[in-house]
């Protein structure tokens, strides 16, 4: 493993972490009470940290890939829940924060760097 | 004979491999998901075995509503009073966030409060909407359920170190609810004494948001009632009106948009206007439903469990 493969790994898992620990913290503090929108946190929360850690363990590059999906899944998400809503939610601006920008920031770095990380496997293969 | 394995396909042992790595993401995940929500039930009930406060909401009973998209309004009615008779526990009130009735005749609010006798719970409250106050500015409402309001109908009380205020909405109407002058003024004397960490719940028929404008969703001088609110903790405003789930943060308030116990409403803009829905046989009673909401002392925002009609 390059040291550049190392740093782009800890960058994606430090993304997923954050991201992870910001849904998380907010489903256990009223966020699960919303219907669907507290579920899907419960979720993200869970297959953010369990991609974390087979990335962090060396797993294959298509963990990657599903990193990659999940996090713009995510940051879809944060943009349908301040325009027409996301299953009836809609919250304003960067609220609540710090939460908003810390996960979106993360997400966004996460997706960024996946997307480095499989263009240079695409690249070695072909 | 040769066996040279095409470079681009999987061999046996990498399947293996990545059908392993594929397993423990999955694993963790389930596990993760498992110890997170562990994490949100249990602990908080191990601490203080019993909530602060309980209370359940019905919205939008339109009893004397005659049509497809819900034959017998009053059988559904009766079914939403039953399930919170068998929730298993007395809640500590019961709150009807208003239309009722359907016409707001003498018989329809007779027939209403006759049936919300058989509600299990020490205190009932209302708020009126639109439809029980269509021909007398809510005279006949406020004959039969004012007793003890102030104004046009409006009240607040204390219950469980939370501050509950009941607001009328839907006299003065033009397009969007109205609460006007006299109230506002009675909303900021009223949260004025008031400790910022004291909890704030509103009630109110229609949103104090702008759920729909175009459609009369959201009250034109909301914005100048929730500014008296801004500086409490947590303000959970629950209304009804909209007849569907809908919610909404905004800086330290929360909406709450309740269902419907007698027929639903299309989405924001779904068509030309908020006609009754008549859904296909069977599906009704899914669209109509109870909410439970549940305040533990110590935790910010309040907890809402949303039931479908049984």
């Amino acid at each position: 493993m390059t040291l550049r493969t190392l740093a782009l790994n800890f960058g994606i898992v430090a993304g997923l972490l954050v991201s992870a620990a910001s849904h998380g913290y907010l489903y256990l503090h009223g966020y699960r009470h919303i219907p669907v929108v507290g579920t899907g946190f419960l979720v993200l929360t869970s297959v953010f940290v369990a991609l974390a850690i087979v990335i962090a363990l060396g797993g294959p590059a298509w963990l990657h890939a599903m990193a990659l999906l999940m996090s713009l899944g995510a940051v879809g998400a944060f943009a349908l829940s301040r325009t027409v809503g996301l299953f009836g939610f809609v919250e304003h601006g960067w609220q609540p924060a710090p939460h908003a920008a810390i996960s979106l920031i993360a997400e966004v770095l996460t997706v960024v760097l996946c997307a480095v990380s499989l263009r240079g496997v695409l690249r070695s293969v072909s | 004979m040769t066996s040279e394995r095409d470079p681009h396909t999987m061999s046996r042992r990498q399947l293996i491999r990545h059908g392993a790595w594929f397993g423990a993401a999955v694993g963790l995940a389930v596990v993760g998901g498992e110890v997170l929500s562990h994490i949100a039930t249990v602990a908080p009930t191990a601490q203080i075995a019993q909530p602060t406060l309980r209370f359940a909401q019905l919205s939008d009973s339109h009893i004397g509503f005659h049509g497809t998209a819900n034959p017998d309004v009053a059988d559904s009615f009766g079914r939403a009073i039953s399930q919170i008779n068998n929730l298993g526990y007395t809640p500590d009130f019961v709150i009807h966030t208003g239309d009722l009735t359907h016409l707001a005749t003498p018989g329809q609010f007779d027939q209403v409060k006759q049936m919300m006798t058989g509600i299990r719970t020490p205190h009932i409250f209302t708020v009126p909407g639109e439809h029980d106050s269509v021909d007398d500015a809510g005279q006949k409402y406020r004959a039969a359920f004012g007793a003890g309001t102030r104004g046009d109908g409006w009240y607040s009380f204390d219950v469980a170190g939370v501050h509950v205020l009941g607001l009328v909405n839907t006299l003065n109407l033009k397009k969007l609810g109205h609460l006007g002058a006299d109230q506002l003024e009675f909303v900021e004397k009223d949260l004025a004494p008031l400790s910022a960490d004291t909890p704030i719940i509103v009630f109110s028929h229609i949103p104090l948001f702008a759920m729909y404008p175009d459609w009369g969703w959201g009250t034109d001088d909301a914005t100048q009632a929730l500014s008296y609110m801004r500086r409490f903790a947590s303000v959970t405003c629950l209304n009804g009106h909209v007849h569907q789930l809908f919610s909404k943060t905004d800086g330290n308030v929360t909406f709450y948009s309740a269902t419907t116990t007698a027929y639903p409403l299309p989405h924001p803009g779904d068509g030309p206007a908020p006609k009754p829905l008549t859904l296909p046989a069977g599906q009704l009673h899914d669209a109509l439903g109870i909410r439970e909401v549940t305040y533990t002392k110590g935790q910010g925002a309040l907890a809402l469990k949303e039931e479908k009609l049984q």
